[in-house]
């Protein structure tokens, strides 16, 4: 990696296995193979894979909730689990849950609270934030009478709540109706046209085509291509032929 | 944002959902069943009803919190884990040492206000028969709270590293039994030799004294087995020190 100046997110030869307890010993099982590469400020790239591809496990390693097993992650040059780091992220598990007993605002005042925003400025966010999502009308609603496009809105909120400069969304429009899924990409749009860096995963090719700048394709584990707009813009399948082909080249050094 | 003022809004919502979730139906059994028993403690303890009455209710309180302290306690960070909410605090700018000094804070404020609760409605009971309370009733409430204090801290570490919430509460169930022998148990390894004397003095020193937090022995002890300072300082003890195990863990866990 060049180390680039405006470098938001750097993976630099990332390896990460999981370990399996099983009756006879642990099974190791290599999630991430010598991943490499690098988001630039005001980006939106995508990573698109098949389940069990690394998507997951490369959001999970750039928001510190998981380790590398070895290579080295940067996030603003700094490592993911630095405080000044986490502060300029804003994550969107996939399938995100809340407490149930919760409302959505109370939700939103307590994810605000722990990203270090306090008093007026807490108040305008929040407020901000759940128009913006369009959870208005349900802003005193608990998250246990929530719908899944409802929770995904919310999920969108906390994320944005502390207005990060990097957006790490798994899934974002994973399972939601065809109005919650325009929503949500004109939301990232926004965001995007404001400044902020976004980097998503998604099943959903038609999702990142609309969206990103940049795609990357995961096949086990591994890192096998990286398109830019101008290449599936002017390929004849679009994205889903140069994933399908890509995947079909037999991963890991395959395509 | 400073670790201390994290901890703080950690173990304010943690507060708030312990309140909201199973707070009320363990008062509501609470007073029913201590209305009920000192009913019949009027009918069968006739020269002895107020002491009948303190002691029964004292027994229950402790009981009562007893049990929510062990199931609250282990599941406090694994159903976090389970449900994935822990996602979305610990990508923030939220140390892991705050997180669970955070989570430990709400676990003994809930256990403090239950207590406290519980002991007015005694109070009001003992009242309302035109019974005096006894002189250490109020040492007393508060040295069951240092006991589950205790307890609690040890639950919150073996969930860490437990393999499911009834393994926790079994394994802390078990300790809170045997520390209430841990007299005895140096008294027998004083009068062992070999390896039971090890396994005895061992055992006396990894498990709590809880009964060091009896007040109605303290009361009885001429001279007292032990001052207040000791006593502050061995609730400190086993306070900081399955913390700091308990951080040993969760240090490098992963999500």
């Amino acid at each position: 990696m060049t180390g680039r100046e405006d470098a938001v997110l750097t993976l630099s030869e990332v390896h990460k296995s999981y370990r399996a307890p099983g009756l006879f010993g642990t099974a190791v099982i290599p999630a991430l193979r010598g991943v490499s590469f690098e988001l630039v400020r005001g980006e939106v790239a995508g990573l698109l894979g098949l389940n069990g591809a690394g998507k997951t496990t490369i959001m999970k390693l750039a928001t510190g909730l998981l380790f590398p097993g070895s290579g080295s992650i940067s996030v603003f040059g700094m490592p993911p689990s630095d405080m000044r780091a986490k502060k300029r992220v804003g994550y969107l598990p996939e399938l995100p849950y809340f407490y149930p007993s919760s409302t959505a605002a109370e939700s939103l005042r307590y994810y605000a609270g722990l990203s270090g925003l306090g008093g007026a400025e807490l108040d305008r966010r929040v407020s901000e934030v759940i128009e913006k999502v369009g959870l208005s009308p349900h802003a005193r609603k608990k998250a246990s009478e929530f719908s899944k496009g409802m929770m995904q809105r919310l999920g969108i909120a906390q994320a944005v709540v502390h207005d990060p400069d990097l957006l790490i969304l798994d899934e974002p429009v994973s399972g939601l109706d065809p109005l919650a899924i325009h929503d949500i990409r004109v939301l990232i749009s926004e965001l995007n046209g404001s400044g902020k860096t976004v980097f998503l995963s998604s099943h959903s090719i038609s999702e990142l085509e609309k969206l990103s700048g940049r795609v990357f394709i995961m096949v086990q584990g591994a890192l096998v291509r990286t398109v830019e707009r101008r290449e599936w813009e002017s390929s004849s399948g679009g994205l889903e032929g140069i994933f399908v082909n890509t995947v079909k080249g037999g991963g890991p050094g395959g395509a | 944002m400073s670790h201390l003022l994290t901890a703080l809004k950690v173990a304010g919502h943690s507060f708030a959902e312990n309140y909201r979730s199973r707070f009320f139906a363990l008062f509501l059994v609470f007073a029913g069943v201590l209305i009920y028993s000192s009913l019949l403690a009027g009918v069968m303890a006739v020269d002895e009803e107020a002491r009948v009455i303190t002691d029964f209710g004292l027994a229950l309180m402790e009981l009562i919190t007893l049990a929510y302290a062990l199931m609250a306690s282990a599941s406090a960070i694994t159903r976090e884990m389970e449900t994935k909410t822990i996602y979305l605090v610990l990508s923030r700018p939220v140390s892991r040492p705050a997180y669970l000094a955070g989570r430990a804070a709400a676990l003994y404020a809930v256990l403090a206000s239950m207590l406290a609760v519980m002991a007015l409605i005694h109070l009001s009971l003992l009242w309302v028969r035109g019974l005096a309370p006894a002189p250490m009733y109020l040492k007393a409430v508060a040295f069951i709270w240092c006991k589950l204090a205790v307890i609690t801290s040890a639950a919150l570490f073996i969930s860490l590293f437990s393999t499911s919430a009834v393994s926790t509460v079994v394994i802390a169930a078990i300790l809170w039994t045997l520390g209430h022998f841990t007299a005895e148990a140096r008294f027998l390894a004083s009068r062992s030799t070999g390896a039971a004397a090890v396994l005895l003095s061992t055992a006396s020193l990894v498990i709590p004294d809880l009964q060091l937090f009896n007040a109605r022995d303290l009361a009885s002890s001429v001279p007292a087995p032990a001052g207040p300072a000791f006593l502050a300082a061995y609730l400190l003890l086993w306070l900081v020190v399955p913390y700091l195990f308990s951080l040993l863990l969760f240090r490098k866990k992963e999500f």
